[in-house]
Order: structure tokens, then C-alpha cells, then sequence
């Protein structure tokens, strides 16, 4: 009897000790699963490239595919006084009457793009123990954060309060996915995030996260946010003395890729349907999917033609095919004109390799006079005069020096539109400069538009609402 | 009496019992409205709740106000000083500065109200201070430094000889006891008392404030030695715009200055007189700093200053 209770024992103790996880649920050896992934720093770095290829979005028009950046013109510069659909219709007509609907597909696209960049980040740094040199991980932390904060800094703009997700959330887990966090906790996460970034990067990269990138999108953030100027004018004197410059010619900025002026940009391959992009395309006449969007206003040919000196030319074009309407030609699929019509290319112009730029060094100067400026209503100091001026010089070169002896709130935001036209700078400027509602109100009632004050926060996803089943509550006015 | 009563009663009678049934039946159709909905209504678990956000606009007394309020469909905005509106966002021109209460009621088709308030301060704001300019080597310490053209087609870009004996004032206005270096022109450096090819010319480009009201402030004396310099003087004058060339300078000069001051006081080597030029800048801000000396004898000049008038 003794001796079977002990035999007993003995096979139910290598019953449980055989019941370990990996006996029932075994690591599949010939295929590679997240769980088994990650294992050393060659890995990590295909984990970082995935980062970029989330940001690139996915080339095609499959309305399921997250498009990212690609996308990220209607949501910014169609809804603000620069352009508009050829056609003025549909979903994309939305953004420039400004009735965007919750449903609107093209806004779930680039909210799901960028909380997928976000989650894309989080899995690096989950997994940075792998990584054994202490400065390479530093540097991947550094680039995730980057990212991480650059997908936030965008999501909090256009959407004010968001969830806040800062590491890998399990299904399970919806009171984190559906709980909308204050803005201001949401800039101070990003904040952090972007000071690791600075310290952990230097400037290897134009199309991978670089110190000076971080150090721009910080000053930025601080020139959002409105509590920290000095900050933002010493990143902004801190990159200036890191080397870039402006070209002397404007066009070569956006056509010799990765130039001296180029801090940030979203990189593309052409002819590769993996890594090209096609926003070139449907910018044309329709050559991409639609018949032609983000279509220059009058309302900017106006600002173009009196302010932008040099950079007139290379902004923005009558469209060959239709000369009642106006391109942006500061991104021509692969830098093809389009021949008479323009809208016949050699090399395929829905596979384009233009990169998209984020940041670049006449963003960094006219940040330092914004800086400086420090939300007054002008400023009369040297070094703000100076910098302005070194843009204005390349735009007016026939007049240089062009000495002015006081800038103002309003011809500093000028300048950044004609100077940054088309480069989805112009719908932030106008909400960071507090001149939203006036500028598009008027905008709206000169052409007949709905602009109300409530449209400068997109709607929440009505997906992500009914997801939430009752978490999430949606922006006013929608 | 008797038969009054007999009458009264069944009258009194069939009113009560009309009355009731009026009374019964408005009772029975208040119930039907209030207390038996409809089949498959729910309560209201989306009432209006009012928010805005008020925005000051180029011109002071004009504000903007972001209406942000949830779930309602009608609005009406009390601006605090009797003016309405029923619009979803609200602007609004005040009359003056002062505190002002704005009010925005939000409403929805079921008439559920919310309100919320907001007092804002229309205050007038303040001029920005009008630039100082750096006036560089304004004491004359370091000689020629910073008073040349840099080109000077028919012409010098010497502006003067330097000189030790400049005025008894130091820059900042006490009195250093002895001179003090200065600026001389004397008869080769002037060639008598008119302009001409040889003139010799202080130059010096500033930067101030648009439109806004300065002082050109300088000292000056003249010799006059045996009366034989009458006519001289020594001219300062605010130039519009900045002159890489001398030879613009001086047409600008022909063409009118912003401002002229003729000293002609012959006082004699070392007995200075105080010139305050006022003048308006010009809509640039980018003037310039342009003497003179037209004169047979010694004529001296220190302390140029250019600064905001109060």
C-alpha cells in the first residue's frame, strides 16, 4: 500500500513537471512568430525599419491598408485655406467644406496608421534588452521614441484628447484603448519622449530618426504647447550650428533628395510597390484614384504671388490638362513634368520615390524667430531679424539683403506659408499662431464653406466609438 | 326656501358628477401622456452640455468664441454687454475695455438646457517699447571706426579726422573734467562752406521701430577765429534707408531727408552746443546716420546719439 501511494506520487510529480508551457504550446521552428522574434540586434533593426515602413503607409487603394503619411494631406493642408479636391465631392470634399463626417474613411485610415506607428514603437522598446551595445541602445530607444512622438504629436493635433498607449496592449486591455487622455498629459509624454530621443541620436540619418529631427519636433511641441519659448529658441540656435543650410535653389529642395536643407523625410523608393508612395500622383490630373486632389486655392495664389518671390515658380502650377485650375508642383511624380498635358509619364507616376519631407532647415529658422517672438505680437531682435531674413534672401535675392527691422505675428505666418506651402505645415501654423478661426472663418464665408470653430478637431472614428462601447466620447459638434 | 332647496339639490348633484368625470377624464389623458411612453423610448442619456473657448482677434475689442458644446442643437450667446446671437460660434465687437460675462445657452430638440459662462477682460494692449538703437563708436573713442560707406563712387569714404579735442561730456553724459576724442572737419576735409566732391561724410546705418518718434542727439562746436567762418555749419541729418554706396547716400540727401538739423552756433574750439533732432522713422525701420561740416575753420562734432522720444 505504501509503495503504490509512492508510486503514485512519483507519476503525478512527472505529470505536472513534464505540463510546461513550452511541451503543449511548442516555439514552431520553421516560421517566426512575435513571441519567438527579437532575439539579438540584427533583428531588433528589422523591428526599427518596420517603424518607417508604417509611417510610409501602404501604396495601393485598398480602403483596408493603412496609408499613413500618404493620407496625411487631406486631413491637414485640404482643411485648411491652400487647397481643395478638383472635383469638390465625395469623402475627400469633407476636409475643404469642412462637414467632416465620423465616418469619414480617410480620417479612420490615418488614425489606425498612426496608432499602428505607435504600436510598431512600442514593440522596440519592449525589446530593447536584446541589444547589447549600450550605445546602439540608446540610439534604437532614441529613434522609437522619436517616433513614437512624432506619431503622437500629429494624432494629439488633430484629434485633441486620444488614448494614451505607451506599451504593447493586450486585446483584453480596452480601458487603455478606448480611454481618452488629456491633451496636456499627452504633450508631456511626448515631451519625454522626444528628450530621450534627443540625447540618445545623433545625425546619421536624414530618413531615419537624427538628434536634430528631435531636437526640431521638440521646439515645435514647445511652440504648440506656448509654455517653454527660451527652450525652443536654444533647440532651434542648437541646430543651427549643426551644419544644414538653404539651397540656393528652391526647386533642388525638393527634388535632390536628402539635401543639406533636409532635417526629416519620409523615404520612397519609385517603381517599387512596397516603398514608393502615390500622393504625387493624385495631386496630378487624374493620374492616381481620384480626378485630382489637393488643388491649389486662390486664396494661396493670391499670398504666392505677392509674397513668395523665387519660390512662386516651384509651388504650384496651371494644370496643362484644365487651365482653370492649379497644381502643386512641389512634389512631380519621380520630378516628371508631365509632358503638354501633364499627365503623361515615362516611369510610372502612381509608384513615386519623391520622399515626403517632415522637417527641413527654413522650418528651423522661422521656428527661431517664432521663438523669439514668444507669442507677442512682434519682435525687433537681431538674431530673429536674422534668420528671417536668410529665408527671405533665397526667396528675394534680387533685393538681398532683405533688412527688415521688425517682424510681425502676421508676416512671420505669412512667410511660413508661402515658404511652406503644400507641406502640411499651414492648417498647424494657423491653430499654433491662434489665428484659426478668424483665417478660416473668413476663408469659409468668402467661398461658402461650413467652417465652425468645433472643425478644428477631427471626429473620433465612429469605428473606435462604437469599439469602445461607451468609453469613448466624441469631439463636440460631431 | 323649501322649494329652493328641493331644486338645489339634483342640480348640485349632476354638476358634482360632471365635474367628476371632466376631472376623471383629464386626469386619465395627463396619465397617457406622461406616464405611458411610447414603446421602445429611452430616457435621454445624451443631454446638451455647453463649452466654448474665447479667442481675441487682431483688433482688441473684437473676440471670437469656439463654441465646443456636446450634443445640442440650438445656441444662444449672451455677450455680456446686451449684445445676442444665435449662431454656433459667437463674435462679438465691445464697445470698450471693462469685464464682460459671456454666456452661451445650449439646447437640444427636447428643450433640455446647459449653460456655461466665461468672463473675459477686453483690455487695450500695450505698444511694444520702440526699439534702442546700438549707435556703434557714437563717442568717437575709436576714431573713423563705423562712420564709413564701404564704396564711394566720387567720393571718399573718410568720413572725418579724428581728434582729441571732442567734447568735455563723456557717452553716457557726465563730465570727464578734460576732452574727449571727437570728430573734426576743418577746411581741406569740407572745402569750404558748401558741398562738393571733396566733403568728407559720417555715416552710419541704424535700425528702429516703424513709424515711431526719435531724438538725434549730438554736440557740435565751431571756430570762428577772427570772424572769418561765417556760414559755417555742421549738418546732421536721418537719412531713409541704408547706402552701400556714399554716392547714394548723398542723392538720397539731395532728394530730402527724414530730417535736417543745421548747426551754424560759432562758439568757438571746445564751447559745444547740443543739438535735439526730432524725427519719425520711416515705415522700414531702416535709416541712417549721415554729418556733415561745412566750414573754413576747425568745426568739431561728439556724442551722436539716436534714441526713443518718450
Amino acid at each position: 500500500m505504501r509503495k503504490i501511494k509512492f508510486l503514485a506520487l512519483l507519476v503525478l510529480g512527472g505529470l505536472v513537471a513534464s505540463c510546461e508551457s513550452d511541451f503543449l504550446e511548442p516555439v514552431p521552428s520553421s516560421g517566426i512568430t512575435a513571441d519567438s522574434y527579437y532575439n539579438d540586434e540584427q533583428e531588433l533593426l528589422t523591428g526599427i525599419i518596420g517603424m518607417y515602413d508604417a509611417l510610409q503607409g501602404v501604396n495601393d487603394n485598398n480602403l483596408r491598408n493603412n496609408h499613413a503619411i500618404q493620407y496625411e494631406y487631406y486631413l491637414t493642408e485640404m482643411r485648411s485655406d491652400n487647397t481643395r479636391t478638383k472635383s469638390q465631392e465625395g469623402e475627400a470634399a469633407q476636409f475643404e467644406f469642412y462637414t467632416v463626417q465620423a465616418t469619414n474613411g480617410i480620417v479612420a485610415d490615418y488614425y489606425a496608421s498612426f496608432y499602428n506607428v505607435i504600436f510598431r514603437a512600442n514593440i522596440i522598446l519592449a525589446n530593447l534588452d536584446v541589444v547589447s551595445n549600450a550605445d546602439t541602445k540608446k540610439a534604437y530607444e532614441g529613434e522609437a521614441k522619436f517616433i513614437r512622438a512624432y506619431a503622437y504629436f500629429n494624432l494629439v493635433r488633430l484629434f485633441g484628447d486620444i488614448p494614451k498607449i505607451d506599451r504593447i496592449i493586450q486585446p483584453l486591455e480596452t480601458d487603455i484603448q478606448f480611454t481618452r487622455v488629456a491633451t496636456s498629459e499627452i504633450y508631456d509624454f511626448i515631451i519625454s519622449d522626444l528628450q530621450t530621443a534627443v540625447s540618445g541620436l545623433d545625425n546619421t540619418y536624414k530618413t531615419r530618426a537624427s538628434k536634430a529631427a528631435a531636437q526640431a519636433m521638440l521646439a515645435k511641441v514647445y511652440l504648440t504647447t506656448g509654455g517653454n519659448y527660451a527652450e525652443a529658441q536654444l533647440l532651434c540656435e542648437d541646430i543651427m550650428g549643426q551644419g544644414f543650410e538653404l539651397l540656393d535653389n528652391f526647386n533642388d529642395v525638393f527634388y535632390n533628395e536628402r539635401n543639406n536643407e533636409i532635417i526629416f523625410a519620409i523615404g520612397y523608393e519609385s517603381a517599387l510597390a512596397s516603398d514608393s508612395q502615390n500622393f504625387s500622383a493624385e495631386w496630378m490630373n487624374g493620374v492616381g484614384r481620384t480626378s485630382g486632389v489637393n488643388y491649389v486655392t486662390n486664396d494661396v495664389i493670391t499670398a504666392l504671388e505677392a509674397s513668395g518671390g523665387d519660390r512662386t515658380q516651384y509651388s504650384y502650377r496651371v494644370d496643362p490638362s484644365q487651365t482653370t485650375q492649379n497644381q502643386v508642383t512641389k512634389y512631380l511624380p519621380n520630378g516628371e513634368d508631365g509632358g503638354d498635358d501633364g499627365k503623361t509619364f515615362v516611369n510610372d507616376a502612381t509608384l513615386a520615390g519623391n520622399d515626403w519631407i517632415v522637417l527641413r532647415y527654413a522650418d528651423v529658422l522661422l521656428m527661431h524667430v517664432e521663438a523669439i517672438m514668444a507669442g507677442a505680437a512682434e519682435t525687433s531682435v537681431a538674431s530673429a531679424r536674422a534668420s528671417f531674413q536668410e529665408v527671405q534672401d533665397r526667396a528675394f535675392p534680387d533685393t538681398a539683403p532683405n533688412t527688415k527691422a521688425i517682424i510681425t505675428k502676421d508676416e512671420l505666418l505669412l512667410e511660413r506659408r508661402v515658404e511652406l506651402a503644400f507641406e502640411n505645415h499651414r492648417f498647424f501654423d494657423l491653430v499654433r499662431f491662434g489665428k484659426a478661426e478668424q483665417i478660416l472663418g473668413d476663408f469659409s464665408a468668402a467661398n461658402g464653406l461650413n467652417f465652425t470653430s468645433s472643425a478644428l478637431l477631427l471626429p473620433i472614428p465612429q469605428g473606435e466609438i462604437n469599439l469602445g462601447k461607451g468609453l469613448m466620447g466624441q469631439n463636440p459638434n460631431y | 326656501m323649501k322649494n329652493i332647496n328641493y331644486f338645489k339639490k339634483p342640480v348640485s348633484n349632476t354638476f358634482t358628477k360632471v365635474l367628476a368625470i371632466i376631472l376623471m377624464t383629464a386626469v386619465w389623458s395627463c396619465d397617457y401622456e406622461y406616464e405611458l411612453p411610447e414603446a421602445g423610448s429611452k430616457q435621454d442619456l445624451t443631454p446638451p452640455s455647453a463649452n466654448f473657448s474665447a479667442t481675441e482677434t487682431d483688433d482688441y475689442l473684437t473676440w471670437t468664441f469656439g463654441n465646443q458644446s456636446n450634443s445640442a442643437t440650438d445656441y444662444s450667446w449672451d455677450f455680456g454687454d446686451g449684445n445676442t446671437s444665435t449662431d454656433v460660434d459667437g463674435k462679438n465687437t465691445y464697445s470698450g475695455e471693462g469685464k464682460y460675462t459671456i454666456t452661451l445657452t445650449a439646447s437640444d430638440k427636447l428643450n433640455v438646457k446647459s449653460t456655461f459662462s466665461i468672463e473675459i477682460e477686453v483690455i487695450e494692449p500695450e505698444i511694444p517699447a520702440a526699439i534702442n538703437p546700438e549707435i556703434l563708436n557714437g563717442d568717437f573713442d575709436g576714431g573713423q571706426d563705423d562712420w564709413k560707406f564701404s564704396d564711394f563712387t566720387g567720393g571718399t569714404t573718410s568720413p572725418f579726422n579724428s581728434s582729441s579735442d571732442g567734447s568735455n561730456f563723456n557717452y553716457d553724459g557726465t563730465d570727464n573734467g578734460s576732452k574727449t576724442p571727437g570728430a573734426k572737419w576743418t577746411n581741406g576735409t569740407s572745402s569750404g562752406i558748401y558741398r562738393s566732391s571733396s566733403s568728407r561724410y559720417a555715416y552710419q546705418a541704424i535700425v528702429v521701430s516703424p513709424n515711431r518718434d526719435y531724438i538725434l542727439e549730438y554736440e557740435y562746436a565751431i571756430k570762428n577765429d577772427n570772424d572769418e567762418n561765417g556760414g559755417a555749419k555742421i549738418v546732421g541729418e536721418i537719412l531713409d534707408g541704408h547706402f552701400g554706396d556714399g554716392a547714394d547716400g548723398v542723392a538720397s540727401s539731395d532728394a530730402g531727408p527724414i530730417v535736417r538739423n543745421e548747426g551754424t552756433k560759432l562758439e568757438g574750439k571746445g564751447n559745444f552746443t547740443v543739438v535735439r533732432q526730432a524725427f519719425t522713422a520711416n515705415a522700414t525701420g531702416l535709416v541712417s546716420i549721415f554729418i556733415w561740416g561745412e566750414t573754413k575753420q576747425d568745426a568739431y562734432v561728439d556724442n551722436v546719439k539716436v534714441y526713443p522720444a518718450e
